[in-house]
């Protein structure tokens, strides 16, 4: 999380889900930016996906199905968003800031 | 007296007319007109008499005489108008996502919180609940200090909540609803739990209360940044917080500590009490600052952020927390209950504020 406090460019305007295993966060700075659902569960930040002392990851790619879908999508208070995904796994909260660092343009 | 005749004499007195003039009635918090802000309701104009209601965001406003006084000179100035009536009402506003929660009856949560303990945070937050519901909000509060519990001894009541199916029924004490640890634990009983165990007592207070209608629920949360602040911040989408701090150094910056917590869970701060400002001789009224003199205003203008008001440390704010009455609704015309029920309405103002600038969050 920054130190910096909120910015347009961490401050999502609108969040929808496109498809099963796609996400779309508009940002406030205008971006648009698509997340597909594998990769951001295998950026999950919970503690049993990386560890809490070293930061390894304990999920990696190998171990996520290409398919694997969105089952809910909810907000954490007004600073992150928590995922349930189709493989059962819900403890990991995206906070804004790191979202945002996911976000690659392309 | 004849009205037709003013009428025949003075055709033109129109909506059109009193809207006009009202336009040029600002409200100093949230900087736009009372007409654009769709404040008038209810604009009646027979003949010569003209009524309307003046429906603010808060029944606390703390400019609410002003802008009632300004908008009935700016009618009366008009060519035709005789009388002119306005009737105040009020409808607070909801905070965005929270109509989405369990708590959708709710239209703010407030968190009051502070960096260490015996500052008086308890104090403040319940002389801040009980004016709002003096002014006329629906109020609550949850004592979140789930293992130092003081708000039964400061609202005179600890007798246990009735539950309704499995749900509790908020008690009811000087205006307010309210649950605490202490009403549900016998009070010389310490609770003695682990995070998980703190986590889940302050999801059945927000969740498993029969809260009903409120504008304001106020959570009184306990000293430091710990497990009841984050599972405060992650379960409910906060209308902002308030911190507590007295003027010493040491205090206001551990104070910092939790004012960068609710930053970084995007809870937004209200503003900043200092509390234990100085002290009042109850002798010879004298005033002395032993804490030192103006700390947490100057800390406020540092960060930017609204400083809402100094409160002593006055004997008469103790002995009304000990019996049970909160200053504000027993004594409210002492000194210090002045204090604190112009921080009430800075909150209040605050709170509105918030609800307007809060940007819109779409979730498909």
């Amino acid at each position: 999380m920054s130190q910096s406090g909120p910015t347009p460019a961490t401050t999502p305007k609108k969040i929808k889900k496109v498809s099963p295993g796609e996400l779309m966060i508009l940002w406030g700075d205008g971006r648009e930016a698509h997340y597909l659902a594998p990769v951001l569960r295998g950026m999950c930040p919970c503690a049993s996906c990386k560890d809490e002392m070293t930061g390894m990851r304990m999920i990696l790619p190998i171990h996520i199905p290409d398919d694997l879908e969105f089952r809910k999508i909810e907000l954490v208070g007004q600073y992150a968003l928590q995922f349930e995904w189709s493989d059962g796994h819900h403890t990991g909260i995206y906070s804004f800031e790191y979202l945002r660092e996911l976000d690659t343009p392309n | 007296m004849a009205f037709w005749s003013k009428d025949d004499k003075n055709p033109g007195l129109s909506e059109e007319q009193v809207l006009s003039v009202l336009k040029r009635v600002q409200d100093p918090d949230l900087r736009k007109d009372i007409v654009s802000l769709g404040f008038i309701r209810n604009l009646k104009i027979e003949g010569g008499k003209v009524s309307f209601d003046l429906n603010l965001t808060t029944p606390a406003c703390p400019v609410k005489d002003q802008m009632r006084d300004e908008a009935v000179a700016l009618v009366k100035a008009l060519p035709g108008t005789e009388q002119v009536d306005v009737k105040m009402t009020s409808e607070v506003r909801q905070a965005p996502q929270l109509d989405k929660t369990a708590l959708s009856g709710v239209r703010n949560i407030v968190a009051v919180g502070s960096g260490k303990g015996g500052v008086g945070k308890s104090t403040i937050a319940v002389n801040i609940a009980a004016a709002l519901a003096a002014e006329g909000a629906r109020v609550g509060l949850l004592d979140g200090d789930i293992y130092g519990p003081t708000t039964p001894i400061m609202l005179g009541m600890d007798q246990p909540p009735k539950s309704v199916g499995n749900r509790m029924i908020p008690q009811e004490a000087n205006g307010l609803k309210f649950i605490s640890m202490g009403l549900l634990v016998k009070s010389e009983q310490p609770l003695i739990w682990r995070g998980p165990m703190a986590h889940k007592a302050l999801q059945q207070c927000l969740f498993d209360v029969d809260w009903g209608q409120l504008d304001y629920l106020m959570v009184d949360l306990p000293p430091g940044t710990g497990d009841v602040h984050l599972t405060l911040a992650q379960a409910v989408p906060l209308t902002g917080s308030v911190i507590v701090s007295t003027p010493q150094d040491v205090g206001l910056r551990i104070s910092m500590k939790t004012l960068r917590m609710f930053q970084q869970t995007r809870v937004p701060i209200l503003g900043i009490v200092e509390n234990m400002s100085y002290y009042i001789c109850p002798h010879c009224d004298s005033r002395d600052y032993i804490f030192g003199q103006g700390g947490a205003s100057r800390a406020a203008e540092q960060l930017g952020i609204p400083f809402l008001g100094e409160v002593p440390l006055d004997l008469a704010i103790r002995i009304q927390s000990d019996i049970g009455k909160p200053i504000v609704v027993d004594q409210p015309d002492a000194p210090s209950a002045r204090t604190l029920r112009e921080i009430a309405k800075k909150v209040a103002a605050q709170i509105s504020i918030r609800n307007f600038e809060a940007p819109e969050l779409e979730v498909e």
